[in-house]
């Protein structure tokens, strides 16, 4: 639709609906009202094709009547451009589009509708790429990464699936790694279901509690503002959003799934040097990512000594005791022996007081 | 079904004379497929139980068909019902189930309540997922394709069982594992069929590997038991 001149606007023409293109409702404009309709922006957000409008339109804080005429405009302009494949980069240009604060500007929606919940949702598969790739090649997210990629669009999906499926694949390649260990010894394997339970509480405790503690601590640990520098003020206040450190630490643990499946090689060398090669990696992507806010905070050595112990002890945690198994040697060729030793003495006193028939061998 | 309605009216009020007519309903259709879910077109007070719980088995029936041969995909959808998956969950259940008699040491396999809750709380978090990504399918109807896409599973899961029977060796280990995968990609397969068309298209992945990771999960259980 090309642009009208003066002429056309002073003539009474009809022009096209708008509405040809993806978005679902008709741009609207309101003008001096404190909050702006959002309910493009939602329905938006629940048919998936409205990037760049609908993405912001939920972190809107109520700013002033000029900046909500801005915003407005622009998001009807880029509705009508063409929703395709936009970048957030593109995302309207207003100065209260700050960090973004997901759970505090829910206004307009409860938090017991599905929608409230969608704005967390609001990546395509190649922004999730993306952020796995960011989280295990160090440097290659721009400086501003967290408060500007993952501060304006904080995701819930990659860190919730990629810690369910770190759970499972540890708790798979556990078992392998047991089954492998005991297979040359006749031993009867069976699989241990615990192994789940333990993963799951471990990493869901890592992924969840972390994060809190690191939120609470850049938040008390600020610095204080020196007034004579005000330029910086901005900057120098930022602390991440809780979302946004949970994201970052759930992308974080993406790079322990291929390792966890390469613990099942039952070399100790490689499994400590796979150890460490991952936590210096995803460590030095964390400290990378962290920096803006830790140039801020008080405690900053005591923070980057803290981020990474925590990681370093995860990951040792994970291989030392699902993965680590005593090479075979002909001298501690007894002691995996002696633990099936008196299992099997009991099953055959068992099985010489009862013969059940039928009796499943577990 | 006719009836006969005489309508007498007063003398004051319309000197015409009485009304005669018949009313008649049409017969009771076979098909088991309705426009509307769940309302039938025909009363059904009258007719025989068996018909009744015919009707619903038949239903059953013809949803495990195209689970199995996906080629037309509206039925699931329109008309789902949770009878299925509960079947099959429960069938599932109880075979993997660990035994917890007393030689059993720490390591067991899943209790029967342990798997119940994966798959009904997996395909509930599944479906979750696909909804918050935006896509435009109810939860039961997520739902219910989920359970039926585990017939290929406990397909295999019989045949595993039936191979279990004899003393092991690598080969029936290896058939255990072709025969395991094969479900697996099946039932995967047939989701996807069902459910890929409910998602945008660029966020298709996003809502698949979920489902994948639901079957590659049940699958393992079925593989590991012995």
């Amino acid at each position: 639709m090309e642009t009208p001149t003066a002429d056309d606007l002073l003539q009474f023409r009809d022009y096209s609906a708008t509405s040809a293109t993806n978005s679902g409702t008709p741009a609207q404009i309101n003008v001096n009202s404190p909050t702006h309709a959002s309910g493009g922006g939602g329905s938006g957000i629940g048919s998936g094709f409205v990037g760049a409008g609908g993405s912001s339109s939920a972190q809107r804080q109520r700013g002033d009547p000029l900046a909500d005429l801005i915003y407005d405009m622009s998001t009807s302009a880029h509705a009508m451009a063409g929703g395709g494949a936009t970048n957030l980069q593109n995302a309207p240009i207003d100065g209260s589009g700050g960090a973004g604060s997901g759970g505090g500007s829910g206004a307009r929606l409860s938090f017991l509708t599905i929608e409230y919940y969608q704005q967390f949702f609001n990546v395509d598969t190649y922004m999730v790429l993306e952020r796995i790739a960011n989280s295990m090649i160090p440097k290659r997210a721009a400086g501003n990464y967290l408060r500007m990629n993952i501060g304006e669009n904080p995701d819930l999906y990659g860190p919730f699936w990629i810690t369910v499926t770190l759970i499972f694949s540890i708790a798979i390649s556990g078992n392998i790694a047991s089954y492998l260990h005991h297979a040359s010894d006749g031993y009867h394997w069976h699989y241990n279901f615990h192994l789940v339970s333990y993963a799951a509480t471990c990493i869901f405790l890592y992924a969840n509690i972390l994060p809190v503690i690191l939120w609470a601590l850049f938040k008390y640990s600020l610095k204080p503002i020196d007034d004579a520098d005000a330029v910086e003020t901005d900057s120098a206040t930022y602390t991440p959003t809780l979302l946004s450190l949970m994201c970052i630490y759930g992308y974080s643990l993406a790079i322990y799934i291929p390792v966890s499946i390469l613990w099942v090689i039952n070399i100790s060398l490689l499994q400590w040097l796979l150890v460490i090669t991952a936590a210096l990696l995803s460590g030095t992507v964390l400290i990378a990512v962290l920096t803006p806010a830790l140039r801020n905070s008080q405690f900053s050595l005591f923070l980057i000594i803290g981020i990474l112990s925590a990681h370093i002890v995860l990951a040792a945690g994970f291989m030392l005791y699902f993965f680590h198994n005593p090479p075979d040697s002909p001298v501690t060729m007894p002691i995996p022996t002696a633990a099936p030793a008196p299992s099997v003495l009991k099953a055959v006193t068992q099985a010489a007081k009862a013969v059940l028939p039928g009796n499943r061998t577990r | 079904m006719d009836a006969k309605l005489d309508m007498f009216e007063d003398v004051n009020t319309s000197p015409s004379p009485s009304l005669e007519g018949d009313m008649s309903i049409p017969g009771k259709r076979t098909t088991t497929t309705t426009s509307q879910n769940g309302v039938p077109d025909y009363n059904t007070l009258d007719e025989p139980i068996k018909e009744t719980v015919l009707r619903d088995i038949r239903a059953v029936g013809v949803k495990f068909y195209h689970v199995l041969y996906p080629k037309e995909k509206s039925s699931l959808l329109r008309d789902w019902d949770l009878w299925g998956p509960l079947v099959l969950c429960t069938f599932m259940a109880t075979i993997l189930q660990g035994s917890s008699s007393a030689d059993s040491m720490s390591d067991n396999g899943p209790e029967f309540a342990q798997v119940f809750v994966i798959v009904w709380i997996g395909a509930a978090i599944v479906t979750l997922n696909s909804k918050l990504l935006g896509g435009n399918i109810s939860f039961f109807q997520s739902v219910c394709v989920l359970g039926y896409c585990l017939t290929p599973v406990a397909i295999s899961l019989i045949v595993c069982r039936i191979i279990l029977l004899s003393t092991q060796t690598r080969l029936l280990f290896f058939l255990r594992f072709v025969t395991t995968t094969m479900g697996f990609a099946w039932a995967t397969y047939a989701s996807f069929i069902f459910l890929g068309q409910s998602q945008p298209p660029h966020r298709k992945p996003l809502a698949v590997y979920p489902i994948f990771l639901f079957f590659f999960i049940i699958s393992w259980l079925v593989l590991s038991h012995n």
